[in-house]
């Protein structure tokens, strides 16, 4: 697809897990919106769960709290972290 | 059980504030007992014109003068007949702030069995001698206890549970005067009698005196030896009750707490601040001794490590009990040099190896580093000179909350230092974050990585020391990959009066690859553990793990057969 520009938040979020963990082999648009990011899918681990997480904190300034229990489904796909920004970047736009 | 509550006021020449004192105890409806110890009978008679004013004030008279301790039995004993089953005391110069009362009587009537007694916090008022002699009182208690623990025994504010106070000085060769405050308290807790504190505010009135005369310090001097060949033949008795106290049965060190660390480290820096090295290690021999004995997974782990090292070739001597016991001491003086470094009483001059500091190296990098150590002798030492001195600052990541209690200390004796202690049992986004900009503003950041960590046992390495797998954290090696900057390896042990400072590059940058990152992390965990062998062996008494290292509490060994090859082990 046409993934120069990156503009949504889910491209943006994959443009930022490539380039964190220079995934060299994978392009952004390569990672499908619910593909899991760890075990089975794109095969990521908890370090890369921690580097994506400070990069996610820097750039977005959304806090993570390592003692929330569903921060794993958070993490687990590129769309599921595009909500999880989502919500807490405008959390007054949110029902939830 | 609904508890019967009266006052006692043993009263010997202060008679100034007795009315006030009266009036506030009788509109708290508390009856009176004003005991009269001896007074002349000028007053005596005034004494007696006070207590008539007011109603429910019962006054008992002695012919003798025979102390405060005599004055307040002979209450006691009054306060019994007349159908109390408790007794609030205090003393008749005022120096008691009345306003805490009110919460007095309410904790006494929560823990009906337990003595209630004042902790003071003392104004500007309190003459300076005596703070001294308190510190010497409280280390004795301490002893005399067989407890880490510190009450304040001086504060002769409180409410005692009268059938064991009186059952507790029957037949005892009890301090008439003013030794009798903590003596009470120190048979009251041989007994078993719980003691709950409640702080107080102290002063020492414009007007009047207090009854202490210098002679009395002989006296009570007299009392603490008494009292020590009273705990030495109650001994097996308190060491029992305390063994049952503590549930020795779990071994992670986290759980292990520091037995009595905090009032430890303060007494030490007293007794050291007061008397120096030598007086204060000697002091502190009989606390160690204690330890010793009733630490019986400490001391087992300390057997185990000083085996395991024997076996490895770190010692000529099979190590016996006493090697053990030389261990414990060690850890001791540990922590007074750890005091030491903090209040600048160690000269730079009595440590080796400060160049080239790895602050200067750092400097010269231009940005931060990342700095592993270990519970081995003294990082605190170096992290002292060496702030004091630079004005580095440094972080220092900590397991647990213990070591923010040292920073209160710290604190405490010697402000502006520029350690940050930061508490991590998990490394988030967030502690990554703040570390990261540390590093890149030059910061060097601290971590030991000879500890497992506490939550969640699964990133663990094991690698080879002293010639069995032992387990070493993943995290700090990890950690250092994502910040990405030059890790360098530091300790510091005591070499007899001299320390000596250990500081080697470790690596530029750990880098972890993703596709084989298991492999690349057990290298580095395997690189620093033959490193920290290396320097254990150096100084094999200044191990300061004492808990199973080998074989922790809920985490399973990769392959038991292990044990006799030497070879490292994978992960599994």
């Amino acid at each position: 697809m046409e993934g120069r520009v990156p503009k949504t938040l889910e491209d943006r979020i994959r443009t930022l897990i490539v380039e964190t963990l220079n995934l060299e082999d994978i392009k952004p648009e390569d990672i499908g919106l619910d593909e899991a990011l760890f075990g089975d899918g794109l095969g990521l681990d908890s370090i890369d769960a921690l580097e994506i997480g400070v990069e996610i904190q820097k750039i977005f300034g959304v806090k993570i709290d390592t003692q929330d229990e569903n921060l794993s489904s958070y993490f687990s796909s590129v769309r599921a972290l595009a909500e999880f920004v989502g919500q807490r970047q405008e959390p007054q736009e949110q029902a939830s | 059980m609904s508890i019967q509550i009266c006052a006692i006021l043993p009263t010997y020449k202060h008679v100034d504030e007795l009315e006030r004192i009266i009036t506030r105890l009788r509109a708290l409806k508390l009856d009176v007992i004003v005991v009269d110890d001896g007074n002349t009978q000028d007053v005596a008679g005034e004494l007696f014109q006070i207590c008539s004013r007011f109603e429910g004030v019962d006054l008992v008279r002695r012919e003798q003068n025979g102390g405060k301790g005599a004055a307040v039995i002979e209450g006691m004993r009054r306060a019994v007949q007349l159908g109390f089953s408790h007794a609030l005391q205090v003393d008749s110069d005022g120096q008691h702030d009345l306003a805490s009362v009110t919460d007095m009587l309410a904790l006494a009537r929560q823990f009906p069995d337990a003595l209630v007694t004042g902790k003071p916090f003392f104004d500007d008022s309190v003459p300076r001698g005596r703070l001294i002699g308190r510190w010497i009182t409280h280390i004795w208690v301490s002893i005399n206890t067989l407890s880490p623990r510190i009450i304040d025994t001086m504060c002769g504010f409180r409410v005692y549970p009268l059938a064991a106070s009186l059952a507790a000085s029957e037949g005892a060769l009890m301090s008439k005067r003013m030794g009798f405050d903590t003596e009470i308290v120190v048979r009251l807790r041989w007994r078993g009698v719980d003691v709950k504190t409640l702080p107080v505010n102290v002063t020492y009135p414009v007007g009047n005196y207090s009854n202490f005369k210098l002679s009395e310090n002989v006296g009570v001097s007299a009392m603490h030896a008494r009292l020590f060949l009273g705990m030495l033949w109650r001994s097996p008795y308190l060491i029992w009750t305390r063994l049952q106290a503590t549930d020795d049965t779990s071994t992670h060190w986290a759980k292990l707490g520091e037995r009595g660390g905090a009032l430890g480290l303060w007494i030490l820096a007293g007794a050291f601040r007061l008397f120096g090295r030598h007086v204060s290690l000697a002091l502190m021999t009989p606390v160690v001794l204690f330890f010793f004995l009733t630490g019986k997974t400490q001391r087992r782990a300390s057997r185990d490590f000083l085996e395991r090292l024997w076996r490895a070739g770190g010692l000529v001597t099979r190590p016996g009990w006493f090697m053990s016991f030389r261990h414990f001491m060690s850890f001791g003086a540990a922590a007074l040099d750890k005091f030491a470094a903090w209040t600048g009483n160690i000269p730079a001059e009595d440590v080796d190896g400060v160049e080239p500091s790895v602050f200067d190296v750092v400097h010269s990098s231009g940005k931060g580093a990342f700095v592993l150590t270990a519970h081995l002798g003294n990082p605190e030492v170096i992290r002292a000179i060496s702030t004091l001195k630079k004005r580095a600052r440094v972080n220092v990541l900590v397991h647990t909350a213990h070591a923010v209690r040292f920073n209160a200390l710290i604190q405490a004796y010697s402000a502006g230092s520029t350690v940050r202690m930061i508490e991590v049992t998990e490394v988030g986004p967030d502690t990554a974050i703040i570390l990261q900009a540390a590093i890149a503003d030059g910061e060097i950041v601290v971590i030991v990585g000879d500890r497992i960590p506490v939550s969640g046992t699964s990133r663990v390495c094991w690698a080879n020391f002293f010639g069995s797998p032992a387990p070493f954290a993943q995290g700090p090696h990890i950690l250092a990959s994502i910040l990405k900057c030059p890790v360098y390896l530091l300790f510091c042990v005591r070499f007899g009066a001299r320390h000596k400072i250990f500081f080697e590059h470790f690596s530029d940058r750990i880098n972890l690859p993703r596709k084989d990152r298991e492999a690349a992390i057990q290298i580095y965990v395997e690189r620093y553990a033959a490193r920290l062998e290396h320097f254990v062996r150096l100084a094999p008494l200044q191990w300061f793990n004492f808990f199973d290292y080998w074989r922790p509490e809920g985490l399973e060994a990769p392959f038991e057969q292990a044990q006799s090859n030497s070879k490292s082990e994978m992960a599994s």
